[in-house]
């Protein structure tokens, strides 16, 4: 009975992805551009519950909205500039595009929906448990490597920006 | 999905329960509110010794009215240049991941709003996008302050995430579960899980009063620090909503430190009358709020740079041992908790008395290298 | 129930405008913005995929887990090497910072 919620959810959230990471490229000011930025990252969030995959939903959010919008924003608020006007490098050539996007958004059509689709979805939730049996049976070396790479991205970024005068902190 | 009461169809009655879940999250988040505080002034008079609010009412009980009526009629004072949309969002970024969390939280027998079989993971989401809200509010309130104040804040909270995160992984591994009603259902009775995993209650505590920006972490909202530091330009009700938020963020942190190591809606009777669950959280949960305003009471500020490090250099290494011992040890011994909790207990003794020791040490250092330099100095 | 290739359209409208961004933006924050959001329809397609044509134990969203990750390192490594550049000149216009000289 309630089977028409569906699409039109699908529709809204579509709606927003497209809006959202359409002003992302096309807005002036960094900082609204950064929370449509966060804005398109709830609306994937959205997707993935559509497609009932809780967990990954949540985890969207908690990285994505929570850590990676703080870190966009903050690499925004310590490099201020003064606006500029930009003017899209492709202004002459906007026709030829508008024609070259067609052309490629016609096959990638048709090869998205080329492909069989299952009868019945999955059962929605309850991926956590084969989600963390894959990860932490099958993919444990690559899930050890990841929590690597963390650590060398953690430590070099610190590096990175770290001042080079010999200013210490206030000793504890 | 179960058919609902006069046997409505499922859809509609987890539609009409979800309905009846945020009515019931908005009252009680207010009401929480209200009541929070009006407790907080009377417990930090009491502890200071001197009376706390007397006239408004019967022991001043219509105090919180009289403030929020004060609050609701102040002007809407605003800079000219600060950001309206992200000025006026702001509060309702803070305040929004706060309703949210109560639909999960179990407050009797059945009587979960909702039960997520991810709800803590549910949980610790909705808590790290409050973060955001305090960044556009010290971005928009245009002010050297209140940006530092915002960013400050929001470096302390993504911080104290971790161990945070890290003390919840702990409670799931022993509960096996991540759905806040089977964790309530695992702890049987008296054997409630405080007393086989004290540490991860211990370091849940701390970070849960940094996470609220409580005492003694509450330097980016302190009103002696950087001006109020994000708050600075909001005044009237929108300083209100904020506050909501921060005493609505304070029971949501108190209801899983209940449901996590206390045994939930646990109590006495609760077998022959479920709903009786209901008063034996809210008690529990309103212990932990008072003890919240306790430390508030009592323990001096924390500067930013003492505080970061004791979450990266203390809390997380704490907590990541905590993980890898608790985990081996269930593997070792499937079975028995006996182990685990020996373990915790010693680990909460080595804290509580290891690490004044070492500031002690540090203290004495740090005294014989000042006193060496003036004893130079004044050769 | 929402076909696959409705999903897959999704992903493919986000990833291209994501790239536009990438091509078109000179600062370079807005940039690492938009590989966000390509990483991001990678992400809804492996995702889609893995649960209407995937078998029971969720190897696509074991791949999403690590995308995640990756993003997240990338973030934090590429805005450190944008605040560096900024302290040398004060600028994060990718035009401008184009010399790997000064």
């Amino acid at each position: 009975m309630f089977d028409f919620i569906e699409p039109i959810v699908f529709a809204l959230l579509t709606l927003g992805i497209v809006s959202a990471g359409a002003a992302v490229v096309l807005i002036n000011r960094i900082t609204s551009a950064a929370l449509l930025m966060a804005f398109t990252f709830l609306c994937v969030a959205g997707m993935f519950l559509l497609l009932g995959a809780e967990t990954i939903a949540l985890f969207q959010v908690l990285i994505y909205v929570g850590a990676i919008t703080v870190l966009i924003l903050y690499g925004v608020m310590f490099t201020p500039q003064q606006p500029r006007p930009y003017g899209l490098f492709f202004q002459k050539q906007t026709p030829a595009a508008a024609v070259f996007v067609a052309a490629i958004a016609l096959p990638v059509l048709f090869f998205a929906f080329s492909f069989p689709d299952a009868k019945e979805p999955l059962a929605r939730g309850g991926d956590l448990v084969p989600l963390a049996t894959s990860l932490f049976g099958d993919f444990a070396f690559p899930f050890e490597v990841a929590s690597v790479l963390l650590l060398a991205a953690m430590v070099g970024a610190i590096v990175l920006v770290k001042r080079d005068d010999d200013g210490s902190g206030v000793d504890q | 999905m179960s058919v609902g009461p006069f046997g409505i169809d499922p859809t509609i009655w987890a539609v009409l329960r979800l309905v009846i879940a945020i009515a019931l999250a908005v009252f009680l988040a207010m009401n929480g509110a209200l009541l929070q505080v009006y407790l907080e002034r009377k417990v930090q008079a009491i502890i200071q010794d001197r009376y706390g609010p007397l006239h408004v009412g019967p022991f001043g009980l219509l105090q919180t009215f009289a403030d929020a009526l004060k609050l609701l009629s102040k002007e809407d004072v605003r800079a000219k240049l600060t950001d309206s949309a992200f000025f006026i969002a702001a509060p309702a970024i803070v305040f929004a991941p706060m309703l949210g969390s109560f639909v999960v939280l179990p407050f009797a027998k059945d009587w979960t709003a909702i039960d997520l079989n991810v709800g803590l993971l549910y949980l610790t989401t909705l808590g790290s996008m409050t973060v955001l809200g305090i960044v556009i509010a010290g971005w928009a309130s245009n002010n050297k302050y209140s940006l530092i104040g915002g960013l400050r804040s929001a470096g302390q909270l993504i911080s104290y995430e971790v161990p945070q995160i890290l003390a919840l992984v702990t409670v799931v591994l022993v509960a096996g579960s991540l759905s806040l009603v089977r964790i309530t259902e695992a702890q049987q009775g008296p054997f409630v899980n405080v007393l086989v995993l004290p540490l991860a209650f211990l370091v849940y505590l701390i970070s849960a009063l940094a996470e609220t920006n409580r005492a003694p972490f509450d330097l980016p909202e302190a009103e002696s620090e950087l001006v109020a530091g994000f708050l600075t330009e909001y005044s009237g009700m929108r300083w209100g909503v904020f506050f909501l938020a921060e005493y609505g963020e304070v029971t949501i942190v108190s209801s899983i430190m209940t449901t996590l190591w206390f045994g939930g809606w646990q109590g006495p009777g609760v077998d022959a009358v479920p709903v009786l669950g209901i008063l034996w959280f809210t008690l529990k949960t309103y212990v932990f709020v008072l003890v919240f305003m306790w430390i508030r009471a009592t323990l001096p500020r924390l500067r930013i740079d003492q505080l970061m490090g004791f979450c990266w250099k203390v809390l997380i290494p704490v907590a990541l041992f905590n993980i890898m011992v608790t985990s081996t040890l269930l593997l070792a011994f499937p079975g028995t908790l006996w182990p685990i909790a020996i373990v915790n207990w010693v680990g909460v003794v080595a804290l509580v008395l290891g690490l004044p020791a070492l500031q002690r040490r540090r203290l004495h250092r740090f005294r014989d290298r000042v006193g060496a330099a003036r004893g130079v100095a004044a050769s | 129930m929402i076909p696959l290739g409705a999903y897959l359209t999704v992903s493919a409208a986000l990833f291209f405008i994501g790239m536009a961004g990438v091509l078109m933006r000179r600062n370079a924050v807005v940039i690492l913005m938009c590989v966000e959001l390509m990483l991001n329809a990678a992400n809804l397609a492996l995702v889609a995929f893995s649960r209407r044509l995937g078998s029971v134990d969720q190897r696509g969203s074991v791949f999403v887990t690590f995308v995640f990750v990756i993003a997240a390192a990338e973030v934090a490594v590429g805005l450190a090497i944008v605040l560096s550049a900024y302290r040398n000149r004060p600028t994060v216009d990718v035009d401008e910072l184009r010399a790997m000289k000064g």
